[in-house]
C-alpha cells in the first residue's frame, strides 16, 4: 500500500498562476494587512501551500481560490500578532523571577503559538485540561481533582484534544 | 517516558489511518503518558503496538505529539497560562459581542475604576531609581541617618545624602518615611542636616516626622501622622505646613485640600487597607494597585460603602470576602481582568 505524492499542478501551470496572479494577490493581502512585509511574506506562503497540496484538482477561478487560502493566513497572522501582544503585556507585568531569559522568549512563544492553534476549536473545559496536562504536567488523576470531575471526564478531553493535535499535523 | 522503539520500514509516511486505529493509539497514550501505568498496562500495551503495522504508524505519530507536550514543559507555566487564557478571553469576548451586541449594551456601564494602569515594559523610573518595588511588592529601607522608608507597591525612590542635606526623590508610586535622628553627622557638623522629599510637584521638607507621600496622575498627595511637613510647589508661590493628622494635595503650582479618605493613609505600612464607608469603586482602585492586571467595578455597585480591613498581600482573598459579604459577585475573566459588579448580573 503505498500512496505517491502527487504534483497537482504542473510547472507551466505553477509558472502562469505565479506570473498572472502573484501580483493581485500581493495587493489583495496589502489591502488587508496595511503592511508590505507581511503581504509578501503571506503571498509566499499562499503560493508554497497551491504548489505542495496533495489532492490534485484542476484550478478553475484562480484568485477566488487563493484568496480563500490567503485569507485563512491572514487570520492566522491575526491570531499570532494578538497572541504575541498578549504575551508582552503579561510579561510586563510578571515579576523578574518568572519571567524567561530574553534568549530563549521567541522558543517560547512559538511553542504557545503552536499550542494555541491546537486549543482554537477546543471547549474551554477541554482547554483548560489540556493545558493543564500539557504545560504544568499534571496526571488525568490530579487534573480531575482540580477541576472536581471524574478521571473518566479528564481522559475524555486530553483524548479530544490530542484528536485535534492529530488532526493538524496529519491530516491538514 | 521511553517507549519500544517503532520500527518504520515498510510503513506508508502519507497514509491516512482508520479512525478506530488512531482513537486506540491516544488512548494508549492517555494511559501511558498522562497516568501512572502499572506494568501489566505496559505489557498489553506492547501486544497492541506488535499486533499490526498501523497500530505502528498510529502510535508513531501519536507519541510525536508529546514533542510539542515535552516544549511546553519547559515553559514557564504561570506565563503561558496566562497567555493562552487571556488571549481566549478576549476572543471569546469578541466573538460575544458580535453575537451579542444588544445585551452587551446593558454592560456599557461598567467603567474602568484603575484607568487600566498603563505599566511601561520597564518603567524608566526604575531604572534610574535607587530603590524600587513591582506590583504588589514592599520594602523597607533603613537609611544611613537613622531615617526608614517603606516603598508600596509599584514604586522608586533615589537617595542623595550629602553633608548638606538628606534627599529623597520619589519617582514613582508611594513610601512611607519616619525621619531618623541624623545623630552622628549632626554631632560632627553641630546642627542637623535638613530633611527634604523631592516629587514631580514639588518640594517637601520634614520637620522631624512621620508621613506617606503618594504620586498619582496629577499630584502629590502627602499626609501627615506626626510632627510636620512643609509643602513648596515646584512653580513656586506658597509654601504651606501640613500638622500631623492633615492631608494635602500638592498640583505643581499649588497646595489643596485632600479629597476625603474612607481608609488610613497609612494603613498599607500594616500591609492593610483599613477604614469605613469606603466607597466600592475606591476599595477596588486600591486593590488594584496590588495586582498585575486590572479590576473594573460596574457602576451600579460603584457607590457601596464597605467598612472591613483587607490584607493587600492577598487581594483574591479580599475579592473573596466582598463577593460573600456585599451584594456583589466578582467574576475572574484572567487572572488579570477582575470584574466586580451586581450579583445577579453574572450568574
Amino acid at each position: 500500500m503505498t500512496i505517491p505524492v502527487v504534483k497537482l499542478v504542473t510547472w507551466q501551470q505553477a509558472h502562469d498562476l505565479y506570473n498572472n496572479h502573484h501580483g493581485w494577490l500581493q495587493k489583495w493581502l496589502y489591502r488587508r494587512l496595511g503592511n508590505t512585509f507581511d503581504a509578501a511574506d503571506i503571498a509566499q506562503d499562499v503560493f508554497m501551500r497551491v504548489l505542495t497540496r496533495r489532492q490534485p484538482s484542476q484550478i478553475h477561478e484562480p484568485r477566488a481560490y487563493l484568496s480563500s487560502i490567503a485569507r485563512g493566513l491572514v487570520v492566522d497572522h491575526w491570531r499570532r500578532r494578538e497572541l504575541e501582544q498578549v504575551w508582552l503585556e503579561i510579561l510586563a507585568v510578571l515579576p523578574e523571577p518568572e519571567t524567561p531569559a530574553p534568549e530563549s522568549r521567541l522558543i517560547f512563544l512559538e511553542t504557545l503559538i503552536e499550542i494555541d492553534r491546537v486549543l482554537d476549536s477546543l471547549k474551554p473545559a477541554v482547554r483548560t485540561a489540556f493545558l493543564l496536562a500539557q504545560i504544568d504536567g499534571l496526571t488525568c488523576s490530579q487534573i480531575a481533582k482540580h477541576l472536581d470531575v471524574s478521571v473518566a471526564t479528564v481522559e475524555r478531553y486530553i483524548a479530544k484534544a490530542l484528536r485535534q493535535c492529530y488532526a493538524l499535523h496529519f491530516e491538514a | 517516558m521511553t517507549h519500544p522503539s517503532v520500527d518504520q520500514e515498510n510503513l506508508p509516511q502519507t497514509a491516512s489511518l482508520p479512525e478506530n486505529i488512531i482513537e486506540a493509539a491516544i488512548t494508549w497514550s492517555i494511559r501511558l503518558d498522562y497516568n501512572d501505568p502499572t506494568p501489566e498496562t505496559r505489557q498489553s500495551f506492547d501486544q497492541w503496538l506488535h499486533a499490526d503495522p498501523l497500530h505502528r504508524l498510529a502510535w508513531q505519530r501519536v507519541d510525536s505529539l508529546n514533542n510539542l507536550r515535552n516544549d511546553c514543559r519547559s515553559l514557564p507555566s504561570r506565563l503561558a497560562f496566562d497567555t493562552l487564557q487571556e488571549v481566549d478571553s478576549r476572543r471569546q469576548s469578541r466573538k460575544l459581542s458580535r453575537r451579542n451586541a444588544m445585551k452587551l449594551l446593558s454592560l456599557a456601564g461598567i467603567t474602568i475604576a484603575t484607568g487600566w494602569i498603563v505599566r511601561e515594559h520597564t518603567p524608566w523610573q526604575r531604572l534610574l531609581a535607587d530603590a524600587s518595588t513591582v506590583t504588589g511588592e514592599q520594602r523597607v529601607l533603613h537609611l544611613t541617618d537613622g531615617t526608614v522608608v517603606v516603598l508600596n507597591t509599584d514604586s522608586a525612590v533615589s537617595f542623595d545624602l550629602t553633608e548638606a542635606q538628606r534627599l529623597i526623590v520619589l519617582q514613582r508610586g508611594e513610601m512611607h518615611i519616619t525621619t531618623g535622628p541624623d545623630s552622628e553627622v549632626s554631632a560632627r557638623i553641630g546642627r542637623k542636616r535638613p530633611f527634604r522629599v523631592h516629587t514631580p510637584f514639588g518640594e517637601l521638607q520634614a520637620l522631624g516626622t512621620r508621613f506617606v507621600v503618594r504620586l498619582d496622575e496629577q499630584h502629590a498627595r502627602v499626609s501627615v501622622q506626626e510632627g510636620a511637613v512643609e509643602l513648596h510647589p515646584s512653580a513656586g508661590g506658597s509654601s504651606a505646613i501640613v500638622q500631623a493628622g492633615e492631608s494635602r494635595r500638592l498640583t505643581g503650582s499649588s497646595i489643596l485640600p485632600a479629597a476625603d479618605r474612607y481608609f488610613e493613609e497609612d494603613g498599607w505600612v500594616s500591609g492593610v487597607i483599613a477604614g469605613k464607608n469606603i466607597r466600592l469603586a475606591d476599595l477596588v482602585a486600591e486593590l488594584s494597585r496590588y495586582r498585575p492586571g486590572y479590576i473594573v467595578c460596574d457602576e451600579r455597585v460603584a457607590d457601596l460603602p464597605i467598612s472591613g480591613i483587607f490584607h493587600v498581600k492577598d487581594t483574591d482573598k479580599a475579592l473573596q470576602f466582598l463577593a460573600q459579604t456585599q451584594p456583589v459577585s466578582v467574576m475572574y475573566r484572567t487572572r488579570f481582568w477582575v470584574i466586580v459588579g451586581p450579583k445577579s448580573l453574572y450568574r
